[in-house]
């Protein structure tokens, strides 16, 4: 790892183009974690519905791999509905 | 350092930090997952049999991860497309 750190000074030196770039740059960065985080999450819970029982060998087969890309959709047909319903609750 | 070093300089420390970030969170889940499916009864150390288990349980976890996250993409890409998150 490469020990250069900044500090305001060198912050300081920064242009106005290269600002506005670093931010887009922040912007894609912080969407990118929070779909990486999301994926975490929903990795942790459909692998515990979709591969059940002892592992045998490291690729996933064809019903592993089904079940995984169901599971990240129902996941979010629920999340969705819960909402939908949760604003007709509000409206209600 | 001139401007366009201190942007490249910002833009490794962001990129070094967010990618050791998301190794620790699958350390972490791999840990937990493939303990569970291949230490079932604890012993007094790891067999063979269960370090090839976790071997195995690790590719098979970032196979899982790799799918998860296509389909998790895809999918915000057509509810985008659908503007269900549209205010």
């Amino acid at each position: 790892m490469d020990s250069v750190s900044i500090d305001q000074t060198d912050l300081d030196k920064l242009n106005d183009k290269d600002k506005a770039e670093l931010r887009q740059f922040i912007t894609n960065e912080q969407q990118r974690t929070r779909i990486q985080s999301q994926t975490h999450a929903l990795t942790d819970t459909c692998w515990k519905k979709c591969v059940p029982g002892a592992v045998k060998g490291g690729a996933l087969d064809k019903n592993e791999q089904g079940c995984l890309a169901n599971c990240v959709d129902r996941f979010l047909d629920v999340n969705i509905l819960t909402m939908k319903h949760l604003s007709s609750m509000r409206q209600g | 350092m001139d401007s366009e070093s201190v942007k490249k300089a910002v833009i490794r420390q962001i990129l070094t930090e967010s990618n050791t970030a998301n190794a620790r969170q699958l350390i972490e889940k791999v840990n937990e997952n493939c303990f569970e499916k291949c230490i079932p009864k604890p012993g007094t150390s790891v067999s063979s049999s269960e370090s090839s288990c976790v071997t195995q349980c690790l590719e098979k976890y970032m196979a899982a991860w790799n799918q998860v996250n296509q389909a998790y993409i895809r999918r915000i890409q057509q509810e985008v497309g659908n503007g269900t998150f549209s205010a």
